[in-house]
């Protein structure tokens, strides 16, 4: 439809700072990925609208980000999901042919890769800090499979991090976390432990598996000579029987509402054409957002696995989560320290995991109160059959 | 005061020495309020806020300094203190004893010095990642200890093991903070008159009697600001903690914690409050400081107390006078 057009890509350091003050010339280019300063109420002053969210849905996912007003005005390049990294040959040598489905599978798995290989089974990077409140990524979507669980469950809920016999919810995140270490199925000595280090080491078969969000699976893959050992699993837990997995969209295209109509059309069909034929995401090891597209290799293990994005939150509340989640000091997703310490406590077995979580949902109730919320009971298997 | 009477008195010598004290104090003092102090002040403001770095701030009293003391997680941190206070003393002696050795003839001292105070110049967070490999199971210190012996299995994990973890991070302060007191040290003894020396040789001193009643009084003063420095240094501990073990395992000390509230739990309020009760702390730990080492060397050579001990003579040889 469009033959003949000419397209000059422009290669930006500072992303982020650079284009945020150039959107703000109207003669920025065509094309740009929005950058996530940008507030929802600017968006349609910027960018052209890709239809209603309604429409696009039906043939698209992951179109919350950049959503105002039922409109879309940014398409997600590729889509990023939480699971965990792991050596397909580590786990085929130990005998673990089947990728464990709830935390006592995957802790009876990583016990085989202790007995049969020399690997370590599960690595936790507990030195570099931040690879600890990695972990805080599974809370919510994986699981749970909540949409909701993030600023509904855990701001309103009460005592979100109490067990659920069924082994679901954010207790069962770091019970798996508590669980392994204690069994000492971790490295011998987490305060030393190196993260630029482990890629190679994942990558030789010298660890089994680490903790972590898609974007390291390429990392992992590059850090020595066996990439095609490097796999992705989903965090090993079943809500009702299914598997979910907490995802996002990466950065997200937007068409300049400046621009001469001629070009917003060429701009929208490249666009299509980006997402739906160039296969970028599929190369880029990442999830593709086109409704029921081929998912790439090192994602095949999450074939038939819900992605779950977490939903907005109510309007009034949108800083409420953020507000609990520092009152208490657990710090989901910024403080590395509250995970540290359940390591520690692992290992030095000064508290039992127990006790750990009942001195959160303590911490967190208290937080609950200091910010005005009333705690309710919230049932996230009950909110997702709905 | 009429015009005239103002211009002559600003020509006056009274009048220009004001004007000078006033000029070259605007510059140095213009700094000191808008760099430290008001930054203090304002700091001192947030203790009584509940606030994050940006929105609301409510105002909250005492709340947050009753909350220092009432967490367990404050106070117990400070006990952290005490292993770095310990060190610091076996620091200044070891930087006593080099600097001592030092001031005397010796070949190839120059270098050595410099062996010494290098570690002073390589940035904290460098000195961290260095002794991270350092003490890595397998890595630099259990190699060196399998060359003279012993064996891995019989070595501790020197950031793991909550008994010794904190002894191996203060050790790393120890070798950095080392250097930098020798040469406090090492530029007082240089200013002792070398003729004291040679007076005492004469008189059948030794050398330790030159070091105890000659070098020792002479840089008493060097050694107060050395001592406080350490102390206060100790209580505000921050680096190698931070760097290398991110205080887990039972080495987060006072800073950390304070460094942890404020920026990962955006409770500016509470760390802010943290701060000033430091600060107190560190002024009564200089206070009684500056007492025991008056008790401890009373002979020293301060104009005030020269003239005290002169007071005194006089009063005794006028009374003696009477008496006679």
């Amino acid at each position: 439809m469009y033959p003949n057009i000419t397209i000059n890509y422009e290669g930006v350091t500072d992303y982020v700072e650079s284009i945020t003050m150039r959107l703000t010339t109207d003669d920025w280019g065509d094309i740009c990925m929005i950058p996530t300063t940008m507030d929802k109420v600017e968006l349609p002053e910027h960018f052209i609208t890709f239809g209603a969210k309604g429409d696009l849905e039906k043939s698209y996912i992951m179109l919350n980000n950049f959503a105002y007003s039922g409109q879309v005005y940014g398409m997600p390049s590729m889509g990023n999901a939480q699971g965990i990294v792991y050596n397909k040959k580590v786990f085929a040598d130990a005998g673990v042919n089947e990728i464990p489905k709830t935390p006592d599978d995957f802790l009876a798995a990583l016990q085989k890769i202790k007995d049969n290989t020399d690997a370590i089974p599960l690595y936790t990077n507990f030195a570099a800090g931040w690879t600890m409140s990695a972990w805080d990524a599974y809370v919510a979507g994986s699981a749970t499979g909540d949409p909701d669980f993030t600023n509904m469950g855990l701001t309103h809920g009460a005592n979100p991090f109490q067990k659920h016999e069924d082994m679901t919810g954010p207790y069962a995140i770091y019970y798996t976390l508590y669980e392994s270490v204690a069994r000492g199925l971790t490295e011998e000595d987490p305060t030393t432990t190196d993260w630029e280090g482990s890629k190679g080491m994942i990558n030789n078969g010298q660890i089994g598996c680490m903790v972590l969000g898609s974007w390291a699976v390429a990392q992992m893959q590059e850090g020595g000579n066996h990439p095609e050992d490097i796999g992705y699993m989903p965090f090993p837990i079943t809500v009702n029987g299914k598997q979910y997995a907490s995802a996002g969209p990466d950065y997200c295209y937007g068409i300049n509402s400046k621009i001469s109509e001629d070009n917003q059309i060429a701009s929208m069909l490249y666009v299509k054409w980006l997402i739906e034929e160039s296969g970028y995401a599929f190369d880029a090891g990442a999830i593709p957002i086109v409704q029921g597209a081929e998912y790439p290799d090192v994602l095949k293990a999450f074939d038939g696995i819900d992605f779950i994005i977490d939903n907005p939150p109510l309007e009034g509340e949108e800083e409420l989560f953020n507000l609990v989640n520092n009152d208490s000091e657990i710090g989901l997703n910024n403080s590395n320290e509250p995970k540290q310490a359940i390591v520690e406590a692992a290992l030095l077995q000064s508290m039992t995991f127990d006790e750990i979580m009942d001195e959160w949902n303590e911490k967190w109730t208290s937080a609950q109160e200091n910010n005005g919320v009333t705690p309710e009971e919230y049932d996230y298997i009950a909110a997702n059959s709905q | 005061m009429s015009v005239e009477k103002f211009s002559k008195w600003a020509k006056s010598r009274k009048g220009q020495r004001l004007f000078v004290i006033i000029t070259f104090m605007a510059v140095p003092l213009t700094l000191l309020m808008l760099f430290t102090y008001i930054p203090f002040l304002e700091m001192f403001k947030f203790s009584f806020y509940n606030m994050k770095y940006s929105g609301a701030r409510t105002f909250v009293g005492l709340k947050n300094y009753a909350e220092v003391f009432s967490r367990d997680d404050c106070f117990k941190s400070l006990l952290l203190a005490f292993y770095y206070i310990a060190a610091s003393f076996v620091q200044l002696g070891l930087a006593l004893y080099f600097a001592t050795i030092f001031c005397f003839n010796l070949r190839g001292k120059e270098l050595f010095k410099g062996f010494l105070f290098f570690p002073y110049l390589v940035c904290g967070i460098a000195i961290g990642f260095i002794f991270k490999f350092f003490f890595t199971r397998g890595f630099v210190l259990d190699t060196v200890l399998g060359w003279i012996g012993i064996p891995l299995e019989s070595l501790p994990y020197w950031l793991k093991d909550t008994r010794i973890n904190n002894i191996s991070l203060v050790f790393t302060s120890v070798w950095r903070y080392l250097g930098q007191n020798m040469v406090l040290f090492l530029g007082a003894m240089m200013s002792v008159d070398q003729t004291l020396y040679e007076a005492a040789a004469i008189d059948g001193a030794n050398a330790w009697n030159k070091f105890r009643y000659i070098m020792l009084p002479s840089i008493n003063s060097v050694i107060v600001l050395n001592m406080i420095m350490s102390i206060s240094g100790s209580l505000s501990a921050f680096d190698p903690p931070y760097v290398i073990t991110n205080g887990s395992f039972g080495t987060g000390t006072y800073f950390v914690i304070m460094n942890r509230i404020a920026h990962e739990n955006q409770k500016v309020g509470l760390a802010s409050a943290m701060a000033i009760v430091l600060m107190a702390l560190i002024f009564v730990v200089t206070i009684f400081q500056k007492v025991v080492m008056a008790k401890l060397f009373p002979n020293d050579e301060s104009e005030e107390s020269i003239r005290r001990r002169r007071m005194k003579r006089e009063k005794q040889l006028s009374k003696g006078g009477a008496s006679v």
